[in-house]
């Protein structure tokens, strides 16, 4: 069996429910998001530890306010990760699916890479003593945990990449190597363009924490002129980091995959050019450029991940697949469903958001958000009646309800 | 078919068994704890007991650690199993359910978004603002179940969806609504439990009593209401299952349906103790009931699994991710006729040359890669394994030798929990050849 066919026969014989253009683009856009809330997890990590270790004044309190936000920080990213992983499977499922069972108990690793990351990020935030902060070797676990995790699931992504060379891995001799151990491809400058935008990330989520609590009384201008200074001389510096790291990569990539004068690359590395610009403006007042840098970060990762998808149109292309003919069984009834639910789902998810920035930046509930209140308390309510009246309709025509 | 992976003396199906049965808990408990929750606060708020947030925030607590770090892990955790253990299945669930996980994801996000707030505003905002934060939580999660169900559901009776193919003919299926109802009991019955646990730090006796008792008025009701919802759902189970569960098919199905009434029964008196004589419950004991509560919930799931056999998805996928029948309205093949004719080797890339040859060793090759993907889901191949070993089944009724071995893969079919060889005579033979030199 050629290698085309195998990816041929595997893709599920239902076909995709929905056009694969829209798959593609909501995959890289909760990606994208993901990616942002893992970098500042990851960067938060390190800077929570090293702070803690700075041991000053300062430092602690900077420590222990990146302690709890690394708690909600993990899970969000969690969450936010399950919708790519989600899509991937619609559209690249020969290539998930391969390169997990090829690597099964690393995928399984990295589950457990994340308990941990997880557990320690949560007993550094709660056990902590008031003077001398909480103890950093489990801040030091935690980041571990996270690299760990990192590691395996860069691992299980470009393995996907190279199908050329499943066999060579696991077929070896009169067997075919069955035990899931085996971990086959890393590629370095890869693995760090995923890890050092981590700490240019979390400098711009600094630049917006002094940015953000500047109103607030209990915050001293000393320490947040020093949390907004140390966060723009590390989005400069890893941002300068970045872009080296990034022509690394290019130069280790295939030749033949002629992937420099791809345009969706050209506008990715255009719009990091651009925000290493907007950075050197900003060092002089963090505070103020925090907004314009935090939305340069976003089309910037926005446009990269774009970038990193195109690449791996163009790498999975050599050996003849497209995502775009996979055979369509478009079905409205759920697409609606989802897309009605997203929409809502704004709506709902803008109400407790409203409320805690609003709590965090004044200090208090004035201006309370009730209107916004009273309907995304609403909308779970109908969605509830409404489909739940469309299954009992349906029960009934299907005969299934008793 | 994908890669194989092998787990000598367990098998893969087990790991998927174990994330799934322990990621119950936490996600049973996040669906249904915040119902338990306003239920409190709303109380609090009426008759003026300040003392009962001191339990609100404790029982966050738990339910944000509980949940959102084990309980989000185990759940992306049942996907990398079944991933790595039955790619196919999962790939068939993904293509027609997409859409439905995606609402899913969709309510996780508010979830999150709503308990942390929650959590971090608690005395912090105004009261009815923050009760009814947490009804947009109870709402969310809720939803996130009823979401979930259709696609579980589907798994043991799909329904109409086997001849249209179309997505909520699949979802509201026979079993749905039992299965819906079946699971808010449960909810409840968990939260109730772990209601307990955290009431069990309280410093005051009569706060720690009051909830208590609460919570296990609560938790009995949620049991006493899983059973009965069981039994609806026993009743509308497909008469394939029914007779594999309750009648001669297998009778370990029967056993674990004892376990999980015993879990369930002992649960169900701790409950009662609890409300009878609130002072005596507490953490340490309840967390003893939470092992007995899984147990039962482990059988519960077993016995779920177990009837659905020899599928993975009724009716539509066996075991071993082999398509068995045709979907009309998705232009779906059954794939078993044609592995018969031309042969199962010919699904297989990952297949080692050697395997293509016909000498005595290249039968051995290729009967392994059949076995493996014939019977490796389910079964172990190690002579000293002691879940699920094929060499000692063999040894156990006599069929060790290859003839012996390509009679009884002949005869699977009249089995009613096992898939049909898949495969020509001459793959059958190979596959006798290589389970035979294993029981030597």
């Amino acid at each position: 069996m050629e290698l085309s066919q195998y990816l041929s026969m595997m893709r599920d014989p239902a076909g995709v429910p929905f056009y694969p253009i829209v798959f593609q683009v909501l995959m890289v856009l909760t990606f994208c998001l993901h990616i942002l809330v893992v970098n500042i997890v990851v960067g938060g990590s390190f800077l929570a530890l090293w702070m803690r270790l700075k041991g000053t004044a300062e430092s602690l309190r900077l420590s222990a306010a990146l302690a709890r936000s690394n708690t909600v920080g993990v899970s969000v990213a969690m969450v936010l990760g399950v919708a790519p992983l989600l899509f991937v499977q619609v559209i690249y499922d020969p290539f998930w699916y391969t390169a997990n069972t090829m690597s099964a108990y690393w995928a399984l690793g990295f589950l457990l890479a994340i308990a941990v990351a997880f557990t320690c990020a949560y007993i550094f935030y709660l056990k902590k003593d008031k003077e001398k902060g909480s103890n950093p070797v489990w801040a030091a676990l935690s980041l571990a945990g996270l690299l760990v995790s990192a590691f395996i699931i860069h691992g299980l992504s470009v393995e996907q990449l190279y199908p050329q060379k499943w066999k060579d891995w696991i077929v070896a001799g009169d067997s075919v190597i069955t035990h899931g151990k085996g971990l086959y491809l890393i590629e370095p400058a890869r693995l760090l363009h995923f890890i050092v935008p981590s700490f240019a990330v979390t400098g711009v989520y600094l630049m917006l924490y002094a940015w953000f609590f500047k109103e607030r009384k209990d915050y001293q201008p000393s320490y947040l002129r020093f949390v907004g200074e140390l966060g723009a001389k590390l989005a400069l510096y890893f941002t300068v980091a970045q872009v080296v790291v990034g022509f690394w990569w290019l130069l280790t990539l295939p030749h033949d995959l002629f992937f420099l004068s791809n345009p969706f690359l050209l506008l990715g590395a255009g719009a990091g050019l651009g925000l290493l610009g907007l950075l050197m403006t900003s060092q002089k007042d963090p505070s103020e450029n925090a907004i314009k840098c935090a939305i340069g970060v976003l089309v910037t990762v926005f446009l990269m991940s774009y970038a990193r998808e195109a690449l791996r149109m163009v790498y999975v292309a050599k050996v003849g697949y497209s995502i775009f003919d996979y055979k369509l069984a478009v079905d409205w009834g759920s697409a609606v469903l989802f897309f009605g639910t997203f929409i809502g789902g704004l709506v709902v998810m803008a109400y407790p958001v409203l409320v805690a920035v609003n709590l965090a930046r004044n200090g208090s509930d004035k201006n309370h958000p009730h209107g916004l209140g009273r309907l995304a308390a609403a909308l779970p309510v109908l969605w509830f009646v409404l489909v739940a009246g469309l299954g009992i309709i349906i029960s009934l025509k299907n005969g299934t309800l008793f | 078919m994908y890669p194989f992976w092998e787990v000598p003396g367990f098998t893969s199906a087990l790991f998927i068994a174990l994330i799934a049965s322990f990621h119950i808990l936490p996600s049973h408990l996040a669906t249904g704890a915040f119902w338990f929750n306003v239920f409190i606060e709303q109380k609090a708020l009426k008759e003026n007991r300040p003392d009962f947030l001191e339990f609100i925030r404790k029982y966050t607590l738990l339910i944000l650690i509980f949940c959102f770090v084990y309980g989000s892990i185990t759940g992306v955790g049942i996907w990398f199993s079944a991933t790595i253990a039955s790619p196919r299945s999962l790939s068939s669930l993904i293509h027609n359910y997409v859409w439905g996980w995606a609402t899913e994801w969709v309510f996780f996000v508010i979830e999150i978004v709503a308990i942390y707030v929650y959590y971090y505003t608690l005395g912090k905002i105004d009261v009815k603002a923050h009760l009814r934060i947490g009804w947009i939580y109870a709402w969310a999660a809720w939803i996130s179940m009823i979401i979930i169900t259709g696609i579980l559901a589907f798994m043991l009776s799909g329904g109409k969806w086997l001849v249209t193919g179309g997505f909520f003919d699949g979802f509201f299926n026979d079993t749905y609504w039992p299965q819906l109802f079946l699971r808010t009991a449960l909810m409840c019955g968990i939260a109730g439990m772990y209601a307990i646990i955290a009431a069990g730090r309280l410093e005051k006796p009569e706060t720690r009593e009051a909830i208590v008792r609460l919570a296990s008025v609560w938790g009995a009701i949620g049991t006493l209401l899983t059973v009965l919802m069981s039994v609806w759902f026993v009743v509308k189970m497909p008469q394939a299952a029914k007779d594999l569960g309750l009648g001669a098919g297998l009778p370990y199905l029967k056993h674990l349906l004892y376990v999980a009434a015993g879990g369930f029964g002992a649960v169900f008196l701790y409950f009662l103790l609890g409300i009878s004589v609130p002072k005596v419950p507490g953490t340490y004991s309840g967390i003893l009931m939470i092992a007995v509560l899984f147990a039962g919930i482990f059988a519960t799931e077993g016995f779920r699994e177990g009837v659905r056999r020899p599928y993975i998805i009724n009716g539509y996928m066996y075991g071993n991710q082999i398509v068995a029948s045709d979907v009309p309205g998705k232009g779906i093949k059954a794939e078993l006729a044609s592995m018969k004719e031309n042969g199962f080797l010919s699904s297989l890339y990952f297949l080692p040359d050697e395997a293509k040859k016909s000498s005595d060793a290249g039968r051995l090759a290729a009967g392994r890669m059949i076995a493996l993907h014939q019977c490796g889901n389910c079964h172990s191949f190690e002579k000293n394994a002691r879940l699920r070993s094929l060499p000692v089944f063999l040894d156990r009724i006599g069929m060790t030798a290859e003839e012996d071995i390509a009679v009884f893969l002949d005869a699977l079919e009249g089995y009613a929990y096992m898939p049909p060889f898949a495969g020509t005579d001459d793959d059958k033979q190979a596959a006798a050849a290589w389970l035979a030199s294993i029981c030597k």
